[in-house]
């Protein structure tokens, strides 16, 4: 189970920089080939970064839905609460768990649906195709226009994440059932910045001071 | 999965009068149904909503519930929907905003402007306070989220104004509203969920919130300065021009991202999700590499946190897509439209009744749910009646900042709870002369469009 939460939060990490580092390549890329510098330019323009746009789109989306699983967990999924407070205390809590449910229900039918998409749009073919079994006239589906990779590859995020995010929500339910408590995302908590730093404060009145 | 409240402002209901709010409710929701599709929808929406599930979820859900027991569209079409709902290159630059927010609440940036801030306006009245309204809006400059606003410019000046001997209220009050400047300067990232549910300009949006925001900047100082000089509060010693140069160029490292952001974006060099990309590498090597405030180590740890608030607004966006895949599916805004043009409300009646369902929206939902749920109803309409695509996109995040501000769900409120220790209920009190100053400046927003196409039109954005 610890091997699941630090592969999610690893994964998640290293998509959010590696798509903004792929970004800022691609342009300076494109800056670099659009000024006139002899061989260096002819070496940039032999590179192709047309598909980072792809790329990145494909890698948010993965981030997305393995973040929101996360989510989940660190319980930065908000809803309107404003009549569930009020409720007494064991309706407050059936209202809780049917939340709950709602979430699993939803996440689990997405991932069906979103798994039943790919199989018929190459993942059948592909698996087939791989076990040598006679893939007769099943679809062999589309691939991404710039990368050329098959869709059902870079869509196979939404079953993979919506299911993980299904196990998310049946944790959590689990734990609330045992001990009441949810995981709540603390907005007002301010990270890494000191309630009462003397450095700050000398650093704003420290120019009025002199 | 309920909620932001750390605590309830109020106490539970007895049961009695909880199930009397319960049947009343389920009794209207069950009215509305009546109506045809558009209530069912509604009614669906509403019900799954108050039970306290994820918005993005009830959105879902509602889809799938409506599409699986009144419709025959294959089922097919969401799932298409799922895949297709975010793979836009626009919607992008939403988590690299964030990420960029990150680094700069993080990295150091703040403190500079905040010095430099003080430099300037500090022997004022009510110098810090001034100088905390100032640095919002400089921050606001660079950055797109209000939140971060308050936490960045918040966490530093609070305390600071504390020690100099301001009430802590006051303090409060006036983070609380100056963040919220954040999403209406320059980038915001309302701004861009608006762009993309109404295929409205980014850039443009951007440069408009311009000259709205500085209005609202000095609507607040003007308060502010008018409190303190009636109380007398605290005044700093004038700082000298060499001060207030040294102060600048500290800060000028940060403020160089407006370069960035609508340089880039104007000249045409980067599209906005590139700019923001850009912004976030820029916010990054500020930190570690010139204010060395981070360290490289910290690093993941801002991605993840980032990625964990990108994650949940690009699941709202998904989630969102599909809503609104079966609200033109059932021709609702469309019908809403025709409707609200069929009552002859007129441009003045219509702006003051966007203005109140957003305001009341607002009091139950957060700015990116809200915008995604309604900017696709009410702008069909709104540009049938002629009102300026980009106006009413500034109208809206003018609304949302209100939204912010006050309880129950007004996020501003929580983040400056968590650093002053103030209970919701004492900031909701001491937030209220610079909420009203917010009424009037939506009131100046919503009926001058001028103020805010004037400028991209100038620039030949739009």
């Amino acid at each position: 189970m610890k091997v699941l939460d630090h592969l999610e939060e690893w994964i998640i990490t290293f998509l959010m920089g590696a798509a903004t580092l792929l970004i800022f390549v691609a342009v300076i890329h494109r800056f670099g080939a659009g000024t006139r510098i002899p061989y260096v330019q002819d070496w940039l323009l032999s590179l192709h970064f047309s598909w980072a746009q792809e790329l990145c789109i494909y890698m948010f989306v993965w981030m997305a839905k393995f973040g929101a699983a996360y989510g989940v967990r660190t319980g930065i999924h908000v809803g309107v609460d404003v009549l569930v407070n009020r409720l007494p205390e064991d309706w407050r809590k059936i209202a809780v768990l049917v939340a709950l449910i709602g979430g699993a229900l939803f996440t689990g039918i997405i991932g069906t649906l979103g798994l039943r998409f790919i199989w018929e749009n190459g993942m059948h073919y592909a698996l087939f195709h791989l076990l040598g079994f006679a893939t007769g006239d099943l679809p062999e589906g589309p691939t991404a226009p710039d990368l050329e990779w098959p869709t059902w590859i870079v869509y196979s995020a939404v079953p993979l994440g919506s299911y993980l995010m299904c196990f998310r929500f049946l944790q959590v339910m689990w734990t609330f059932v045992r001990t009441g408590e949810v995981p709540h995302h603390d907005a007002a908590h301010v990270e890494g910045l000191g309630d009462d730093d003397p450095s700050f404060n000398e650093a704003v009145l420290k120019v009025g001071a002199k | 999965m309920s909620a932001q409240a750390p605590a309830a402002p109020w106490g539970p209901m007895s049961k009695p009068r909880a199930s009397a709010w319960l049947i009343g409710i389920a009794l209207t929701l069950l009215a509305v149904g009546f109506i045809g599709n558009v209530g069912i929808v509604f009614a669906l929406l509403v019900a799954l909503m108050l039970t306290g599930i994820p918005i993005s979820i009830a959105l879902g859900l509602t889809v799938l519930m409506f599409l699986f027991l009144l419709t025959h569209v294959p089922v097919e079409a969401v799932a298409l929907k799922l895949f297709t709902g975010i793979e836009r290159f626009e919607i992008m630059a939403i988590p690299f905003f964030i990420l960029a927010g990150s680094f700069l609440t993080h990295g150091g940036v703040a403190k500079r402007m905040i010095a430099f801030a003080t430099s300037v306006v500090g022997h004022l009245h009510g110098g810090l306070a001034l100088a905390g309204i100032v640095a919002c809006a400089m921050f606001a400059l660079v950055c797109g989220s209000s939140v971060a606003t308050v936490a960045a410019i918040g966490s530093i000046i609070l305390p600071a104004m504390v020690k100099a001997g301001y009430p802590k209220r006051f303090g409060a009050g006036v983070i609380v509203t100056a963040g919220s400047l954040g999403i209406l300067m320059l980038p915001s990232i309302p701004k861009v969920i608006y762009a993309i549910s109404t295929n409205t300009s980014i850039g443009a949006l951007f440069v408009a919130g311009l000259f709205p925001g500085m209005l609202l900047t000095l609507m607040l100082c003007t308060v502010t300065w008018y409190i303190a000089r009636k109380r007398n509060y605290p005044r700093l010693p004038k700082a000298t021009w060499g001060q207030r140069w040294t102060a600048f160029r500290q800060s000028v490292w940060g403020l160089m991202l407006v370069v960035i952001i609508i340089g880039g974006i104007y000249s045409g060099v980067f599209t906005a999700t590139e700019a923001a990309a850009m912004a976030a590498v820029w916010a990054f090597f500020i930190s570690v590499y010139v204010y060395k405030d981070l360290t490289l180590k910290d690093v993941p740890r801002v991605l993840l946190t980032s990625a964990n608030l990108s994650a949940m607004l690009l699941y709202i966006i998904t989630n969102a897509a599909l809503f609104s895949f079966l609200m033109s599916h059932e021709n609702i805004p469309q019908a809403m439209a025709d409707w609200i043009l069929g009552k002859d409300l007129g441009v003045v009646t219509f702006l003051l009744f966007v203005n109140v369902v957003l305001l009341l929206a607002g009091n139950v939902m957060d700015p990116s749910s809200i915008i995604l749920i309604f900017a696709p109803i009410l702008h069909p309409a709104a540009m049938k009646l002629g009102i300026d695509s980009v106006h009413f996109g500034i109208l809206i995040d003018a609304n949302m900042e209100v939204g912010l501000c006050h309880p129950p769900v007004g996020l501003n409120l929580y983040v400056a709870s968590g650093i002053s220790k103030l209970s919701i209920t004492e900031l909701a009190v001491a937030v209220l002369p610079w909420l009203t100053t917010m009424l009037v400046f939506l009131v100046i927003v919503t009926y001058w469009p001028a103020l805010s196409i004037w400028l991209p039109k100038a620039m030949g954005m739009m």
